[in-house]
Protein backbone atom coordinates (compact mmCIF):
# COMPACT_ATOMS: atom_id res chain seq x y z
CA UNK A 1 0.00 0.00 0.00
CA UNK A 2 1.57 3.27 -0.94
CA UNK A 3 1.88 5.97 1.27
CA UNK A 4 -0.87 8.09 -0.56
CA UNK A 5 -3.23 5.00 -0.09
CA UNK A 6 -2.91 5.11 3.43
CA UNK A 7 -3.37 8.37 3.68
CA UNK A 8 -6.46 8.84 2.32
CA UNK A 9 -7.60 5.92 3.92
CA UNK A 10 -6.55 7.62 7.47
CA UNK A 11 -8.91 10.73 6.31
CA UNK A 12 -11.75 8.86 5.24
CA UNK A 13 -11.41 6.85 8.99
CA UNK A 14 -10.87 9.84 10.91
CA UNK A 15 -14.56 9.78 12.19
CA UNK A 16 -14.58 6.41 13.85
CA UNK A 17 -11.58 6.65 15.57
CA UNK A 18 -12.48 8.29 18.90
CA UNK A 19 -15.01 4.89 19.42
CA UNK A 20 -11.91 2.89 19.62
CA UNK A 21 -9.85 3.88 22.37
CA UNK A 22 -8.02 5.53 20.03
CA UNK A 23 -8.04 8.91 21.73
CA UNK A 24 -8.24 7.73 25.23
CA UNK A 25 -6.14 9.38 27.74
CA UNK A 26 -3.43 7.36 29.11
CA UNK A 27 -3.91 7.19 32.55
CA UNK A 28 -0.88 7.70 35.41
CA UNK A 29 1.44 9.60 32.84
CA UNK A 30 3.52 12.98 33.36
CA UNK A 31 1.95 16.21 31.52
CA UNK A 32 2.42 19.46 30.83
CA UNK A 33 0.30 22.09 32.17
CA UNK A 34 -2.09 22.52 29.10
CA UNK A 35 -2.92 18.60 30.09
CA UNK A 36 -0.93 17.27 26.82
CA UNK A 37 1.33 14.58 27.53
CA UNK A 38 4.88 15.58 28.85
CA UNK A 39 6.69 13.52 26.14
CA UNK A 40 10.53 14.66 27.63
CA UNK A 41 9.79 14.18 31.05
CA UNK A 42 11.94 11.09 32.71
CA UNK A 43 11.70 7.70 31.76
CA UNK A 44 9.66 6.07 34.32
CA UNK A 45 11.15 3.32 36.45
CA UNK A 46 9.84 0.18 37.82
CA UNK A 47 9.81 -0.91 41.72
CA UNK A 48 13.36 -2.33 40.86
CA UNK A 49 14.94 0.63 39.65
CA UNK A 50 15.29 -0.48 36.19
CA UNK A 51 13.85 1.61 33.16
CA UNK A 52 10.23 1.34 32.40
CA UNK A 53 10.00 0.26 28.83
CA UNK A 54 5.76 0.06 29.02
CA UNK A 55 4.00 2.41 26.83
CA UNK A 56 3.03 1.91 22.59
CA UNK A 57 6.06 2.71 20.42
CA UNK A 58 6.24 3.76 16.91
CA UNK A 59 8.58 4.54 13.92
CA UNK A 60 6.40 7.29 13.11
CA UNK A 61 8.68 7.76 10.08
CA UNK A 62 9.61 6.95 6.65
CA UNK A 63 13.34 8.05 7.72
CA UNK A 64 13.68 5.12 10.07
CA UNK A 65 16.05 1.82 9.56
CA UNK A 66 19.29 3.53 9.31
CA UNK A 67 22.62 0.75 8.88
CA UNK A 68 24.35 2.70 11.30
CA UNK A 69 27.44 0.65 9.81
CA UNK A 70 27.17 1.84 6.44
CA UNK A 71 26.35 5.23 6.77
CA UNK A 72 22.83 7.04 7.31
CA UNK A 73 20.87 6.07 4.46
CA UNK A 74 17.21 6.33 4.02
CA UNK A 75 14.80 3.46 4.11
CA UNK A 76 11.84 4.77 2.55
CA UNK A 77 8.07 3.17 2.73
CA UNK A 78 9.38 0.24 1.14
CA UNK A 79 12.60 1.02 0.17
CA UNK A 80 15.99 -0.69 1.75
CA UNK A 81 18.53 0.59 3.39
CA UNK A 82 21.99 0.32 2.20
CA UNK A 83 22.01 -3.24 3.85
CA UNK A 84 24.28 -5.91 5.40
CA UNK A 85 27.52 -7.12 3.68
CA UNK A 86 25.71 -9.91 2.37
CA UNK A 87 27.75 -13.54 1.65
CA UNK A 88 27.77 -13.54 -2.43
CA UNK A 89 24.66 -16.54 -2.78
CA UNK A 90 23.03 -14.25 -0.17
CA UNK A 91 23.49 -11.05 -2.40
CA UNK A 92 22.53 -13.16 -5.42
CA UNK A 93 19.04 -13.76 -3.49
CA UNK A 94 18.47 -10.38 -2.43
CA UNK A 95 18.99 -9.55 -5.82
CA UNK A 96 16.73 -11.69 -7.35
CA UNK A 97 13.85 -11.03 -5.06
CA UNK A 98 14.38 -7.41 -6.35
CA UNK A 99 14.28 -8.38 -10.08
CA UNK A 100 10.79 -10.20 -8.88
CA UNK A 101 9.41 -6.67 -7.48
CA UNK A 102 9.73 -8.48 -3.99
CA UNK A 103 6.80 -10.79 -4.64
CA UNK A 104 7.98 -13.74 -2.66
CA UNK A 105 7.56 -11.59 0.57
CA UNK A 106 6.28 -13.51 3.27
CA UNK A 107 4.46 -10.26 4.51
CA UNK A 108 1.93 -10.41 1.55
CA UNK A 109 1.01 -14.33 2.75
CA UNK A 110 0.01 -12.60 5.74
CA UNK A 111 3.04 -14.68 7.58
CA UNK A 112 5.29 -12.74 9.89
CA UNK A 113 7.68 -10.05 9.26
CA UNK A 114 10.00 -11.13 11.89
CA UNK A 115 11.13 -9.03 15.05
CA UNK A 116 13.33 -6.44 12.88
CA UNK A 117 10.58 -5.25 10.82
CA UNK A 118 8.12 -5.72 13.04
CA UNK A 119 9.98 -3.67 15.06
CA UNK A 120 9.51 -0.36 12.88
CA UNK A 121 6.77 -1.09 11.33
CA UNK A 122 2.58 -0.46 12.88
CA UNK A 123 2.80 0.73 16.25
CA UNK A 124 3.95 -2.08 19.18
CA UNK A 125 3.14 -1.84 22.82
CA UNK A 126 5.69 -3.16 25.43
CA UNK A 127 4.24 -4.61 28.24
CA UNK A 128 7.41 -4.76 30.96
CA UNK A 129 6.82 -7.36 34.11
CA UNK A 130 8.89 -8.62 36.72
CA UNK A 131 10.88 -11.21 34.86
CA UNK A 132 8.90 -10.77 31.48
CA UNK A 133 8.48 -8.44 28.60
CA UNK A 134 6.22 -8.86 26.10
CA UNK A 135 5.55 -7.02 23.21
CA UNK A 136 2.03 -6.48 21.09
CA UNK A 137 2.69 -5.90 17.84
CA UNK A 138 -0.16 -4.02 15.68
CA UNK A 139 0.79 -5.69 12.56
CA UNK A 140 -0.91 -9.75 12.25
CA UNK A 141 -1.84 -9.01 15.81
CA UNK A 142 1.05 -10.96 16.95
CA UNK A 143 3.27 -10.59 20.44
CA UNK A 144 6.11 -12.08 21.56
CA UNK A 145 7.63 -12.50 24.71
CA UNK A 146 11.22 -11.62 25.93
CA UNK A 147 12.21 -13.28 29.08
CA UNK A 148 14.76 -11.73 31.89
CA UNK A 149 13.98 -14.50 34.45
CA UNK A 150 17.51 -15.45 33.88
CA UNK A 151 16.69 -18.74 31.55
CA UNK A 152 19.09 -19.43 28.82
CA UNK A 153 18.27 -19.17 25.59
CA UNK A 154 17.12 -22.97 24.65
CA UNK A 155 19.81 -25.32 22.56
CA UNK A 156 18.81 -26.32 19.08
CA UNK A 157 14.85 -25.63 19.35
CA UNK A 158 12.38 -25.48 16.91
CA UNK A 159 12.91 -22.56 14.47
CA UNK A 160 10.15 -20.19 14.23
CA UNK A 161 9.53 -17.22 12.94
CA UNK A 162 10.07 -14.69 15.54
CA UNK A 163 13.02 -16.43 17.69
CA UNK A 164 13.23 -17.00 21.22
CA UNK A 165 14.31 -14.21 23.15
CA UNK A 166 16.15 -13.52 26.62
CA UNK A 167 17.26 -9.87 27.91
CA UNK A 168 19.49 -8.47 30.26
CA UNK A 169 20.09 -4.68 31.48
CA UNK A 170 23.70 -3.35 30.99
CA UNK A 171 22.85 -0.01 32.71
CA UNK A 172 20.03 1.91 31.48
CA UNK A 173 19.79 -0.63 28.27
CA UNK A 174 17.82 -3.91 27.62
CA UNK A 175 19.95 -6.14 25.82
CA UNK A 176 17.64 -8.46 24.11
CA UNK A 177 19.19 -11.67 22.40
CA UNK A 178 16.98 -13.88 19.71
CA UNK A 179 18.05 -16.87 18.21
CA UNK A 180 16.15 -19.47 17.18
CA UNK A 181 14.52 -18.42 13.86
CA UNK A 182 13.59 -19.90 10.78
CA UNK A 183 14.88 -19.18 7.67
CA UNK A 184 12.15 -17.49 5.85
CA UNK A 185 11.84 -14.37 7.19
CA UNK A 186 13.02 -11.02 5.40
CA UNK A 187 15.18 -8.77 7.51
CA UNK A 188 14.56 -5.91 5.27
CA UNK A 189 12.52 -6.08 1.38
CA UNK A 190 14.87 -8.72 0.08
CA UNK A 191 17.63 -9.42 2.67
CA UNK A 192 17.72 -13.12 3.50
CA UNK A 193 19.16 -15.20 6.07
CA UNK A 194 19.56 -18.44 7.83
CA UNK A 195 18.73 -20.14 10.69
CA UNK A 196 22.29 -19.48 12.37
CA UNK A 197 20.78 -15.34 12.61
CA UNK A 198 21.06 -14.03 16.24
CA UNK A 199 19.83 -10.63 16.88
CA UNK A 200 20.66 -8.60 19.47
CA UNK A 201 18.35 -5.51 20.32
CA UNK A 202 19.08 -3.39 22.90
CA UNK A 203 16.69 -0.73 23.41
CA UNK A 204 17.15 2.57 25.59
CA UNK A 205 14.43 4.76 26.55
CA UNK A 206 16.04 8.64 26.21
CA UNK A 207 12.92 10.15 28.02
CA UNK A 208 9.57 9.84 28.77
CA UNK A 209 8.90 9.75 25.11
CA UNK A 210 11.15 8.92 22.94
CA UNK A 211 13.04 5.20 22.70
CA UNK A 212 16.04 4.22 20.89
CA UNK A 213 16.53 0.48 19.49
CA UNK A 214 19.43 -0.67 17.90
CA UNK A 215 19.42 -4.23 16.11
CA UNK A 216 22.23 -6.17 15.58
CA UNK A 217 21.96 -8.60 13.19
CA UNK A 218 24.60 -11.49 13.22
CA UNK A 219 24.69 -14.02 10.85
CA UNK A 220 28.23 -15.65 9.27
CA UNK A 221 26.33 -17.71 6.89
CA UNK A 222 24.70 -14.75 4.95
CA UNK A 223 26.88 -11.30 6.04
CA UNK A 224 30.30 -11.34 6.23
CA UNK A 225 30.04 -8.98 9.32
CA UNK A 226 27.64 -8.51 12.11
CA UNK A 227 25.38 -5.12 11.08
CA UNK A 228 23.20 -2.87 12.74
CA UNK A 229 20.23 -1.25 11.97
CA UNK A 230 18.84 2.23 14.22
CA UNK A 231 15.50 3.40 14.93
CA UNK A 232 14.33 6.24 16.58
CA UNK A 233 10.77 5.29 18.62
CA UNK A 234 8.19 7.95 19.76
CA UNK A 235 5.87 6.78 22.33
CA UNK A 236 2.33 7.06 21.16
CA UNK A 237 0.33 8.40 23.99
CA UNK A 238 -3.36 8.34 24.49
CA UNK A 239 -4.40 5.85 22.16
CA UNK A 240 -4.43 2.06 21.59
CA UNK A 241 -3.67 -0.54 19.30
CA UNK A 242 -6.05 -1.34 16.33
CA UNK A 243 -6.77 -5.25 15.50
CA UNK A 244 -4.69 -5.83 12.47
CA UNK A 245 -5.92 -9.54 10.65
CA UNK A 246 -4.42 -9.66 7.65
CA UNK A 247 -5.92 -12.91 6.40
CA UNK A 248 -9.10 -10.76 6.42
CA UNK A 249 -9.92 -10.08 2.63
CA UNK A 250 -6.25 -10.63 1.42
CA UNK A 251 -6.86 -9.38 -2.14
CA UNK A 252 -2.99 -8.74 -2.42
CA UNK A 253 -2.15 -12.04 -3.76
CA UNK A 254 -3.16 -12.60 -7.12
CA UNK A 255 -2.22 -8.88 -7.98
CA UNK A 256 1.64 -9.57 -7.04
CA UNK A 257 3.73 -9.24 -10.35
CA UNK A 258 7.39 -9.44 -10.92
CA UNK A 259 9.57 -12.46 -12.53
CA UNK B 1 0.32 -25.54 12.52
CA UNK B 2 2.05 -27.81 15.85
CA UNK B 3 -0.62 -29.06 18.29
CA UNK B 4 0.33 -29.61 21.44
CA UNK B 5 -1.01 -33.18 21.99
CA UNK B 6 0.97 -34.35 19.18
CA UNK B 7 3.77 -33.25 20.80
CA UNK B 8 2.78 -34.94 24.38
CA UNK B 9 2.09 -38.05 22.07
CA UNK B 10 4.89 -38.00 20.52
CA UNK B 11 7.20 -37.55 23.24
CA UNK B 12 5.15 -40.43 25.17
CA UNK B 13 6.43 -42.67 21.93
CA UNK B 14 9.57 -41.48 21.36
CA UNK B 15 10.68 -40.59 24.72
CA UNK B 16 14.52 -40.47 24.37
CA UNK B 17 15.35 -38.28 21.77
CA UNK B 18 12.14 -35.93 21.63
CA UNK B 19 12.52 -35.30 25.43
CA UNK B 20 15.82 -32.88 24.72
CA UNK B 21 14.01 -31.00 22.08
CA UNK B 22 11.22 -30.24 24.53
CA UNK B 23 13.34 -29.04 26.67
CA UNK B 24 15.03 -26.87 24.11
CA UNK B 25 11.40 -24.92 24.05
CA UNK B 26 11.28 -24.24 27.45
CA UNK B 27 8.73 -26.37 27.29
CA UNK B 28 9.72 -28.10 30.90
CA UNK B 29 11.65 -24.86 32.26
CA UNK B 30 10.80 -24.54 36.25
CA UNK B 31 8.07 -21.75 36.56
CA UNK B 32 9.63 -19.47 39.07
CA UNK B 33 7.75 -18.81 42.48
CA UNK B 34 5.19 -21.03 41.95
CA UNK B 35 4.01 -23.23 45.48
CA UNK B 36 5.48 -26.65 45.32
CA UNK B 37 5.13 -29.87 47.14
CA UNK B 38 7.96 -31.30 49.42
CA UNK B 39 9.29 -33.62 46.42
CA UNK B 40 9.09 -30.45 44.59
CA UNK B 41 6.35 -30.73 41.90
CA UNK B 42 3.83 -27.63 41.38
CA UNK B 43 1.28 -27.41 44.18
CA UNK B 44 -1.67 -27.06 41.76
CA UNK B 45 -4.21 -26.87 44.54
CA UNK B 46 -2.77 -24.45 46.82
CA UNK B 47 -4.00 -21.44 47.85
CA UNK B 48 -5.29 -18.99 44.50
CA UNK B 49 -2.48 -16.30 44.61
CA UNK B 50 -3.31 -12.38 44.77
CA UNK B 51 -1.92 -9.12 43.47
CA UNK B 52 -0.96 -6.17 46.04
CA UNK B 53 -4.64 -5.00 45.99
CA UNK B 54 -6.11 -8.31 47.01
CA UNK B 55 -7.82 -9.40 44.50
CA UNK B 56 -6.99 -12.56 42.84
CA UNK B 57 -4.26 -12.82 40.32
CA UNK B 58 -5.70 -15.42 37.37
CA UNK B 59 -1.98 -14.90 35.87
CA UNK B 60 -0.49 -18.48 34.33
CA UNK B 61 -0.76 -20.41 31.32
CA UNK B 62 -4.30 -22.23 30.94
CA UNK B 63 -5.52 -25.20 29.27
CA UNK B 64 -9.37 -25.89 28.86
CA UNK B 65 -9.77 -29.27 30.35
CA UNK B 66 -12.12 -32.04 29.43
CA UNK B 67 -15.29 -30.80 27.13
CA UNK B 68 -14.36 -29.55 23.78
CA UNK B 69 -15.78 -26.50 22.02
CA UNK B 70 -18.09 -28.50 19.57
CA UNK B 71 -21.74 -27.33 21.10
CA UNK B 72 -20.76 -24.48 23.89
CA UNK B 73 -24.40 -25.06 24.79
CA UNK B 74 -24.97 -27.24 27.99
CA UNK B 75 -26.04 -30.96 27.01
CA UNK B 76 -29.76 -30.79 26.10
CA UNK B 77 -30.02 -27.17 25.77
CA UNK B 78 -30.70 -25.91 22.44
CA UNK B 79 -29.76 -21.79 22.59
CA UNK B 80 -33.08 -19.92 21.56
CA UNK B 81 -31.95 -18.96 18.07
CA UNK B 82 -34.00 -16.49 15.59
CA UNK B 83 -35.34 -18.25 12.46
CA UNK B 84 -32.38 -16.92 10.48
CA UNK B 85 -29.78 -17.72 12.70
CA UNK B 86 -31.75 -21.44 12.96
CA UNK B 87 -31.18 -21.60 9.21
CA UNK B 88 -27.54 -20.71 9.09
CA UNK B 89 -26.71 -22.93 12.10
CA UNK B 90 -28.33 -25.96 10.43
CA UNK B 91 -26.56 -25.16 6.91
CA UNK B 92 -23.51 -25.17 9.10
CA UNK B 93 -23.94 -28.30 10.87
CA UNK B 94 -24.56 -29.68 7.13
CA UNK B 95 -21.61 -28.23 5.54
CA UNK B 96 -19.21 -30.34 8.30
CA UNK B 97 -17.78 -27.26 9.77
CA UNK B 98 -16.18 -26.17 6.00
CA UNK B 99 -16.67 -22.62 6.35
CA UNK B 100 -15.21 -22.23 9.81
CA UNK B 101 -12.92 -19.22 9.80
CA UNK B 102 -10.64 -21.10 11.58
CA UNK B 103 -9.91 -23.41 8.48
CA UNK B 104 -8.55 -20.14 6.60
CA UNK B 105 -6.49 -18.98 9.74
CA UNK B 106 -8.88 -16.33 10.55
CA UNK B 107 -9.43 -15.77 14.18
CA UNK B 108 -11.80 -17.62 16.28
CA UNK B 109 -13.39 -15.16 17.97
CA UNK B 110 -15.09 -15.32 21.55
CA UNK B 111 -15.29 -17.43 23.49
CA UNK B 112 -13.90 -20.02 21.12
CA UNK B 113 -10.53 -18.71 21.32
CA UNK B 114 -11.07 -19.61 25.25
CA UNK B 115 -11.50 -23.02 24.62
CA UNK B 116 -9.42 -24.27 21.94
CA UNK B 117 -8.56 -28.65 22.90
CA UNK B 118 -4.71 -27.99 22.72
CA UNK B 119 -4.46 -24.17 22.58
CA UNK B 120 -3.21 -22.91 26.09
CA UNK B 121 -2.93 -19.22 26.85
CA UNK B 122 -1.46 -17.05 29.33
CA UNK B 123 -3.01 -14.93 31.03
CA UNK B 124 -0.99 -11.56 32.38
CA UNK B 125 -2.64 -9.79 35.39
CA UNK B 126 -1.01 -6.06 35.12
CA UNK B 127 -2.97 -3.11 37.26
CA UNK B 128 -5.69 -1.77 35.14
CA UNK B 129 -5.04 -4.61 32.38
CA UNK B 130 -4.97 -8.14 31.30
CA UNK B 131 -3.54 -9.95 28.41
CA UNK B 132 -4.10 -12.91 27.03
CA UNK B 133 -1.54 -14.38 24.80
CA UNK B 134 -3.59 -17.31 22.58
CA UNK B 135 -1.12 -20.14 21.73
CA UNK B 136 -3.17 -20.56 18.63
CA UNK B 137 -2.36 -17.91 16.14
CA UNK B 138 0.40 -16.09 18.38
CA UNK B 139 -2.42 -13.86 18.90
CA UNK B 140 -3.54 -11.66 22.16
CA UNK B 141 -6.05 -9.83 23.45
CA UNK B 142 -6.38 -6.94 26.15
CA UNK B 143 -9.05 -6.54 28.90
CA UNK B 144 -8.96 -3.21 30.04
CA UNK B 145 -9.87 -2.76 34.12
CA UNK B 146 -8.52 0.99 34.33
CA UNK B 147 -12.60 1.85 34.49
CA UNK B 148 -12.93 2.87 30.87
CA UNK B 149 -16.42 2.11 29.38
CA UNK B 150 -16.52 0.09 26.29
CA UNK B 151 -16.37 1.96 23.01
CA UNK B 152 -19.58 3.15 21.45
CA UNK B 153 -19.84 2.05 17.87
CA UNK B 154 -16.19 0.60 17.59
CA UNK B 155 -15.05 -1.10 14.24
CA UNK B 156 -16.23 -4.14 14.37
CA UNK B 157 -13.39 -6.70 15.18
CA UNK B 158 -12.76 -10.69 15.27
CA UNK B 159 -12.27 -10.54 19.28
CA UNK B 160 -13.95 -7.30 20.30
CA UNK B 161 -13.58 -5.07 22.72
CA UNK B 162 -13.08 -6.34 26.55
CA UNK B 163 -13.35 -4.85 29.63
CA UNK B 164 -13.46 -6.27 33.16
CA UNK B 165 -13.98 -5.85 36.75
CA UNK B 166 -14.10 -8.05 39.51
CA UNK B 167 -17.58 -9.33 41.09
CA UNK B 168 -16.15 -10.46 44.65
CA UNK B 169 -13.82 -13.33 43.53
CA UNK B 170 -14.68 -13.50 39.75
CA UNK B 171 -12.85 -11.63 36.89
CA UNK B 172 -16.06 -10.03 34.80
CA UNK B 173 -15.02 -9.73 31.74
CA UNK B 174 -17.36 -7.46 28.99
CA UNK B 175 -16.88 -7.86 25.48
CA UNK B 176 -18.51 -6.10 22.16
CA UNK B 177 -17.70 -4.46 19.29
CA UNK B 178 -17.79 -7.95 17.09
CA UNK B 179 -17.88 -8.38 13.80
CA UNK B 180 -20.34 -10.83 12.91
CA UNK B 181 -17.74 -13.53 11.17
CA UNK B 182 -17.18 -15.60 13.70
CA UNK B 183 -18.23 -19.23 14.95
CA UNK B 184 -19.54 -18.89 18.60
CA UNK B 185 -18.59 -22.90 18.87
CA UNK B 186 -17.39 -25.42 16.31
CA UNK B 187 -20.66 -26.60 15.07
CA UNK B 188 -20.97 -22.91 14.06
CA UNK B 189 -23.71 -21.05 16.26
CA UNK B 190 -23.69 -17.69 14.58
CA UNK B 191 -23.94 -14.04 15.98
CA UNK B 192 -24.77 -10.53 14.92
CA UNK B 193 -22.46 -7.32 15.52
CA UNK B 194 -25.02 -6.91 18.66
CA UNK B 195 -22.94 -9.78 20.37
CA UNK B 196 -22.50 -8.96 24.33
CA UNK B 197 -20.06 -11.79 25.70
CA UNK B 198 -19.76 -11.82 29.30
CA UNK B 199 -16.64 -14.20 30.62
CA UNK B 200 -16.87 -14.73 34.34
CA UNK B 201 -13.24 -16.08 35.93
CA UNK B 202 -12.84 -17.53 38.30
CA UNK B 203 -9.68 -18.93 40.02
CA UNK B 204 -10.51 -21.89 42.26
CA UNK B 205 -6.84 -22.86 43.77
CA UNK B 206 -3.67 -22.54 42.27
CA UNK B 207 -3.90 -25.28 39.60
CA UNK B 208 -7.60 -24.40 38.73
CA UNK B 209 -10.19 -21.73 36.85
CA UNK B 210 -13.60 -21.64 35.67
CA UNK B 211 -15.31 -19.72 33.28
CA UNK B 212 -18.70 -19.82 32.66
CA UNK B 213 -20.41 -17.65 29.36
CA UNK B 214 -23.03 -15.60 28.63
CA UNK B 215 -24.14 -15.09 25.17
CA UNK B 216 -26.29 -11.90 24.86
CA UNK B 217 -27.25 -11.12 20.53
CA UNK B 218 -30.31 -10.10 20.66
CA UNK B 219 -30.27 -10.59 17.07
CA UNK B 220 -29.45 -13.89 16.86
CA UNK B 221 -30.79 -15.05 20.17
CA UNK B 222 -34.60 -14.52 21.28
CA UNK B 223 -32.96 -14.37 24.63
CA UNK B 224 -29.50 -14.18 27.14
CA UNK B 225 -28.19 -17.43 27.47
CA UNK B 226 -25.31 -19.29 29.57
CA UNK B 227 -22.92 -21.86 27.96
CA UNK B 228 -21.55 -25.03 29.83
CA UNK B 229 -19.16 -24.48 32.67
CA UNK B 230 -15.40 -25.13 31.46
CA UNK B 231 -12.70 -26.23 33.55
CA UNK B 232 -9.00 -24.99 33.49
CA UNK B 233 -6.16 -26.23 34.57
CA UNK B 234 -2.38 -24.75 35.13
CA UNK B 235 0.23 -25.84 32.81
CA UNK B 236 3.19 -25.06 35.18
CA UNK B 237 6.60 -25.91 34.31
CA UNK B 238 6.38 -24.92 30.19
CA UNK B 239 5.74 -22.25 27.70
CA UNK B 240 3.84 -21.01 24.93
CA UNK B 241 4.73 -22.50 21.85
CA UNK B 242 4.78 -20.41 18.54
CA UNK B 243 1.57 -21.12 15.87
CA UNK B 244 1.56 -19.19 12.12
CA UNK B 245 -1.31 -20.95 10.42
CA UNK B 246 -0.44 -19.54 7.32
CA UNK B 247 3.19 -21.39 7.13
CA UNK B 248 2.39 -24.52 4.63
CA UNK B 249 -1.10 -24.19 5.18
CA UNK B 250 -2.92 -27.29 3.34
CA UNK B 251 -6.09 -27.63 5.04
CA UNK B 252 -8.11 -25.32 2.67
CA UNK B 253 -8.20 -27.63 -0.61
CA UNK B 254 -9.15 -30.41 1.46
CA UNK B 255 -12.25 -29.38 2.76
CA UNK B 256 -15.91 -30.94 2.36
CA UNK B 257 -19.14 -30.28 2.72
CA UNK B 258 -22.09 -29.68 0.87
Amino acid sequence: MSPIIVGTIIAVMSTPLPAQWLNYATPGIPRTSDGKPNLSAPAPKTADGKPDLSGIWDANSNRQGLNVDAGFVDAGFYERPSGGPLQPWAAALDKQRREMLLKDDPAARCLPMGPPRQDRREPHKIVQLPGLIVILYEVNTLFRQIFLDGRALPKDPNPTWLGYSVGHWEGDTLVVDTGGFNDQVWIWSGHPHTQALRTVERFRRRDFGHLNLKITIDDPQTYTKPWTLMFDLQLVPDSELLESICNENNTNVPHLIGK
Amino acid sequence: MRNRRIVFTAAVLLSAPLAVHLSAQWLNYPTPGIPRLPDGKPNLSAPAPKTADGKPDLSGIWLVNGLDAKNIAPNGVEPPLQPWAETLYRQRLLTSGRDRPGTRCLPPGLPLADLVPDGPFKLIQTPGMLVILYETFTTYRQVFTDGRALPKDPNPAWMGYSVGKWEGDTLRIDTEGFNDETWLDADGHPHSESLHVVENFRRKDFGHMELQVVIDDPRAYTSAWTTSKWDFVLLPETELIEFVCNENEKDLKHMVGK
